[in-house]
């Protein structure tokens, strides 16, 4: 294909794209001129173009549906929805001999003398005051489907696609963020400031970024206990942050991109199962890396499908439950943190918990008693789980049984998460959970066999440290540990990885076990010792490692070394560990028994100096083991940097103190949100998480402040807000101490 | 075995030399034809893979990429070398890996009149890694098969 042709097709796409939302829009605003100019020149730009690239059919079909634009925007035709129908299928009939072209070169074969039949007969038949065409097969079963009454010219339902972001007929502030819209008429003006990238160029640049902030991280441990280098690898530590963060924006595409595609989906759906909804969207322009966004479209196109199928009742059920008879269907994309939240939630009938639970037990998915104790919010899970579906009905819209579990592999897949949530007769809400980006992951760096490997932090959901004393305990060679009073499998890596080689036993040494959450496989990964977390960059391994199974990449550690990243899910499946529904219930349960039984927040209970306290769980943000050389002092007042950002460290406890003077020595810190603020509590161990216990003063029986009931024992809570903050100025601390 | 001999000299000239990157693996010497050496990366300590085909001598980090490595020593059937190797960068059909050498020596100029294909009573397990041989004055210069030492065809190798 030579580069004109290829030039054609990309700009026939994206005119076709935009062309799509503007007939969409034009449903509600069918006198806007501005649209309709933008309509028409979509098309004759393609007209244009096939003229002396020689593609007859593509041509032949353009030209009927120019003319047919053109009496539109003369205002001598009405845009009703039967029109706008028609268009549609125009749209599509080009689209398929664009796709051909692309394919094969060629126009392919294909007829299109119905549609142009159709689209001539709209002509005459609107601009003959509405009366029906009888031309072509194809027009009455359009008008069959898309059908105010005949005689009426004007469309009497209320439209059925709403964007409330469509503003003036200009381009949407989306289309100005995208690169690849350069050259369309209508963001002329972005034209000049902006410029077509090639997506390779893009994902060589991002390696390239990826091997920089490697190598950032080598250079920052290199040079870490040398003053004449800090200067250097601080600048050169924030231009890689600086770079990082511009390669990766260019990668970035506003959601506008999958969400535009929604109002033709909601439209031709709502027709097909006779529903009347309104789609609102909102956050267009929230942004997430390409490879990303391709990702999520088919989940979310799922999604949607579900809602308007099951969700969204027919008009005269909702008017029957007193509901307003047109559903609303919300698309809604926001900024949480590191990653992007995409919700799909409906006003609809919200999911019968029972019928799920009749359901699970009739494909076996879960026994009658098992259900019977389930709650509804681990009974909802359950949709999860592959070959499951409620529809009573199947449809060729949805209800085959590939629904949920699709949606939830794909996102996992890239590392997101899905949640749903669903009340009874007022809707349900799908959220998708999608991290930014894919090429730098954060992971937990183990240790096992004397090698470094990593966890990627997504699927890690807890860290235990077990020492020799507290046993696994083995049901006929399978270890198990009670977490909590839950038993939880454990893999032993070094097990794993070694099958016959001689082995620890592990009652003889400390170990910790990572808990991981892989594709709803809950397991404790026993490794020997744990190293910092660390942002890697993800390298992909040749195809006979690959065939390994376990692996999922490879990666440079800071120190240089290499590191193979571990596959959550592989090996779950590689020990045989069983997907099940009762762990996320388990989860669910204990999540929900905490407020439930309201016997106060869950503490981690750390020993500072031979002393034992508790901090409020709900305000740890991570615990951070340091060697003592990081610990720096403003004044008398311990500190650690952590990227540039300084964090306080409170050493009431006397953690520091006592390890001070020993080189090698480890402080940990608890880092901790209090107020807006970030603080530290230096601590010498992390004894573990436990809920704790209201205490009542004798006599008064009032609450007792500061302490709780830890694991039968008094313990004082850290008061984190009186952590006194840093001073604003450090000049003048500085001087006050002096 | 003609068919293989072709593909390391040059066609273009019958009497032609050839460059050819003789390296070191215990007491033996191999040769290894320059044109398909990407580049020669020197005293690294590869990262063993747990797992792993025996012939994955392990990875090495090279160039943003990370490389699977070919143990050479272990399809000679010869005992395992602890410590840094050198490693020879190959190219090949599903990109590149490495082959961890003892040492790399001296590049020879070779003339394509003194090669010769493998000898018929050499073990199967050498013959399918050896190309042939060039005759040096006192040695013969056994030549590597680069295609054949790809880590994808060697675990089709190993699986039939």
């Amino acid at each position: 294909m030579d580069d004109l042709t290829r030039e054609f097709l990309i700009e026939s796409q994206e005119g076709l794209d935009r062309m799509e939302r503007r007939l969409t829009e034009l449903e509600m605003r069918p006198q806007d001129a501005g649209l309709l100019g933008d309509i028409f020149r979509s098309v004759h730009t393609i007209k244009g173009a096939t003229g002396f690239l020689g593609f007859k059919r593509l041509e032949k079909l353009a030209h009927a549906g120019e003319n047919l634009l053109g009496m539109l925007r003369d205002g001598k035709l009405q845009a009703t929805p039967k029109v706008i129908t028609g268009l549609l299928q125009l749209l599509d009939g080009l689209r398929s001999i664009l796709k051909s072209i692309e394919g094969e070169g060629v126009e392919g074969e294909g007829e299109d003398q119905a549609l142009i039949e159709q689209l001539e007969g709209l002509q005459a038949a609107e601009a003959a005051a509405g009366v029906v065409s009888s031309h072509g097969a194809m027009a009455a079963k359009a008008v069959a489907s898309a059908a105010p009454p005949p005689a009426a010219p004007r469309p009497t339902t209320p439209p059925v696609v709403d964007l409330p972001s469509a503003g003036a007929p200009t381009a949407p502030p989306a289309a100005a963020a995208e690169v690849a819209r350069v050259r369309s008429a209508v963001v002329g003006s972005a034209a000049e400031s902006s410029l077509r990238v090639d997506v390779t160029l893009l994902n060589r640049m991002m390696n390239l970024v990826g091997e920089l902030v490697l190598t950032r991280n080598q250079i920052l441990q290199a040079t870490a206990n040398d003053p004449r280098m800090t200067m250097l690898s601080r600048r050169l530590d924030m231009v890689t942050a600086d770079l990082r963060e511009n390669v990766m924006k260019a990668r970035m595409q506003p959601v506008s991109n999958i969400f535009s595609k929604m109002p033709r989906i909601v439209r031709d759906l709502t027709q097909v199962l006779g529903r009347r909804v309104r789609l609102q969207v909102e956050g267009q322009d929230t942004e997430l890396d390409k490879s990303l966004l391709e990702a999520i479209k088919d989940p979310l196109t799922h999604a949607v499908r579900n809602a308007l199928d099951h969700g969204i009742e027919p008009p005269e059920a909702r008017e029957a439950a007193g509901k307003d008879p047109e559903g609303t269907l919300k698309l809604r994309a926001s900024h949480e943190g590191s990653h992007v939240v995409i919700e799909v939630s409906d006003d609809g009938a919200g999911i019968a918990v029972d019928k799920v639970r009749g359901k699970a037990i009739e494909r076996g998915l879960i026994t009658a008693e098992r259900a019977a104790q389930l709650s509804e919010r681990e009974l909802l899970q359950m949709i999860f789980l592959p070959g499951f579906s409620t529809a009573a009905a199947v449809t060729n819209v949805s209800g085959r049984g590939v629904g949920m579990d699709v949606v939830r592999t794909n996102v996992e897949k890239i590392g997101g998460k899905v949640e749903i949530d669903s009340r009874r007769g007022e809707g349900t809400t799908l959220r998708l959970r999608i991290p930014l980006t894919l090429a730098i992951v954060p992971a937990l760096i183990v240790r096992t066999l004397g090698q470094s490997f990593a966890l990627p932090q997504g699927s890690l959901s807890e860290l235990v440290h077990i020492s020799p004393a507290q046993a696994i305990e083995w049901i006929e060679g399978a270890p198990l540990y009670r977490l909590r009073g839950q038993l939880l499998p454990l893999v032993f890596l070094d097990r794993l990885l070694t099958p016959g080689g001689q082995h620890m036993d592990s009652t003889e040494r400390g170990n910790f076990i990572a808990v991981l959450d892989a594709d709803g496989r809950r397991f404790g990964l026993v490794v020997d010792g744990l190293e910092d977390p660390e942002e890697i960059v993800v390298k992909p391994l040749s195809a006979v490692l690959k065939g390994i199974g376990l692996y999922s990449g490879a990666t440079v550690l800071g120190n240089a070394e290499l590191a193979l990243i571990l596959d959550p899910g592989a090996i779950a499946l590689k020990s045989g560990i069983t997907l099940s529904a009762c762990d996320e219930g388990d989860r669910a349960a204990e999540e929900s028994g905490s407020v439930d039984l309201n016997t106060g927040a869950e503490y981690l209970l750390v020993e500072a100096a031979g002393r034992r306290a508790a901090v409020p769980l709900a305000n740890v943000l991570r615990i951070e083991q340091l060697p003592l050389a990081r610990i720096e002092y403003i004044g008398c007042r311990p500190v650690v940097n952590f990227e540039g950002q300084l964090l306080p460290v409170e050493d009431a406890g006397g953690a520091i103190e006592a390890a001070v003077g020993n080189s090698s020595a480890r402080v940990i810190v608890v880092v901790c949100r209090e107020a807006g603020r970030h603080v530290g509590i230096a601590v010498s161990q992390v004894l573990d998480v436990a809920a704790g216990g209201e205490l009542l003063e004798a006599g008064t029986s009032q609450l007792a402040g500061g302490v709780t009931l830890l694991k039968k024992r008094v313990t004082g809570v850290v008061d984190l807000s009186g952590v006194p903050p840093l001073p604003a100025d450090w000049n003048r601390m500085e001087e006050a101490l002096a | 075995m003609s068919t293989r001999s072709v593909q390391h000299t040059k066609k273009s000239a019958g009497s032609a030399l050839v460059e050819i990157c003789s390296v070191q693996i215990d007491k033996n010497w191999f040769g290894v034809p320059i044109g398909h050496i990407l580049e020669i990366v020197g005293a690294v300590r590869p990262r063993p893979v747990p797992l792993a085909p025996g012939f994955v001598g392990g990875l090495v980090h090279y160039r943003g990429d990370v490389l699977t490595t070919v143990n050479l020593r272990q399809l000679l059937d010869l005992p395992p070398r602890p410590g840094v190797h050198d490693v020879l960068v190959l190219e090949s059909g599903n990109g590149s890996f490495g082959l961890l050498v003892d040492a790399v020596g001296e590049v020879l100029k070779l003339s394509i009149a003194d090669f010769e294909e493998n000898p018929c009573t050499l073990n199967a397990r050498r013959r399918a890694l050896f190309a042939g041989s060039y005759k040096l004055k006192g040695r013969l210069l056994a030549m590597l098969d680069t295609e054949r030492l790809d880590p994808l065809r060697l675990a089709a190798a190993q699986t039939v």
